[in-house]
């Protein structure tokens, strides 16, 4: 009981913690409903074929990309403290994998 | 704290998936992980990109795709991506039957994105897009179906994490294992975005 005692904690950071957390949800709210608006978006920009081809690309691209944000840094928490590394693992993946992608592609491509 | 004592409302960790060194270790090794899971990804989606207009005698994929029914998956896979978001935040506030009902909608939704998925491509069989009838039907269905796999391990995992801990409530030892399943279904909801763009939206430009 005496080392239960000891990780207690207090009543004001126990409330402080409860509105980090409606914060926290609200967060995840408004990030839901932005990334169900840019596919909708990026849906009907394609769907209705008012948008010229090769821009109609490009902008849904541009959407994904902003769609990825959303999911790492606030769905993944990555904008919070103590995600360096995280940061470093995921930033290189994501720079390898754009060099992937080209290399690959490119070399089918060519031949 | 013992490792399989239940957190009580007033010693719950602020970070509980952070806060043994166990913890810290998965947390540090699962985010390298999926940095390497996007390479894994890239190499499949530069293959797709190459290959996407090499169909053959096959269907092309502006005649095959059905926009919509993928347009439902995407919302669906969306959507059980915020209730495992909902459903950290619960056991952060050791709210243990709140945290397992979220992780129960967002299997439900994982097992409905997947219906969705053998549906759509039983019907992509039956308009003859198998997977070795060109270069852009094996290539689709490799990325694609990786994809699936990745959602179908999801459940998997998540199943065996709800079934074993159930009855357990939350402490150091499970804490982590949660957290982990749910930045896992996030990645896999971020690769769908690029599939859902590259694959399905581009496929109708040309």
């Amino acid at each position: 009981m005496a080392e239960h005692h000891h990780t207690e904690v207090s009543k004001t950071e126990l409330l402080q913690r409860k509105l980090e957390i409606k914060q926290e949800r609200k967060q995840h709210t408004i990030s839901f409903v932005m990334m169900i608006l840019l596919t909708i978006i990026a849906f009907y920009a394609i769907w209705s074929d008012k948008v010229p081809n090769t821009f109609a690309v490009l902008f849904i691209l541009v959407l994904a990309i902003v769609q990825v944000f959303f999911q790492l840094y606030i769905w993944m928490h990555l904008s919070h403290k103590g995600h360096e590394f995280p940061i470093l693992g995921i930033a290189t993946g994501i720079l390898c994998a754009a060099v992937t992608v080209a290399g690959i592609a490119a070399m089918i491509w060519t031949t | 704290m013992n490792l399989s004592e239940r957190f009580t409302d007033t010693n719950i960790p602020e970070h509980p998936e952070k806060a043994t060194l166990e913890g810290k270790n998965k947390f540090v090794g699962f985010w390298l992980f999926l940095g390497g899971e996007t390479v894994l990804f890239a190499t499949l989606f530069g293959t797709y990109l190459g290959l996407r207009h090499m169909h053959g005698t096959g269907p092309t994929a502006k005649e095959l795709f059905q926009l919509p029914t993928v347009f439902l998956a995407t919302m669906i896979l969306l959507t059980s991506s915020l209730t495992s978001v909902y459903a950290i935040l619960a056991m952060k506030q050791n709210k243990i039957r709140a945290m397992q009902g979220w992780f129960f909608i967002t299997l439900l939704l994982g097992l409905a994105f997947l219906g969705l998925e053998i549906y759509e491509f039983n019907e992509y069989v039956h308009e003859g897009h198998t997977f070795t009838k060109s270069a852009f039907s094996s290539s689709f269905y490799t990325l694609v179906g990786f994809h699936g796999g990745h959602v179908l391990f999801g459940c998997l995992w998540l199943i065996s994490l709800l079934v074993r801990n159930w009855s357990r409530g939350l402490n150091l030892y499970n804490a982590p294992k949660y957290y982990l399943f749910a930045l896992y279904w996030h990645f896999v909801d971020v690769v769908w975005v690029f599939i859902f763009t590259v694959v399905y939206l581009m496929g109708k430009v040309g």
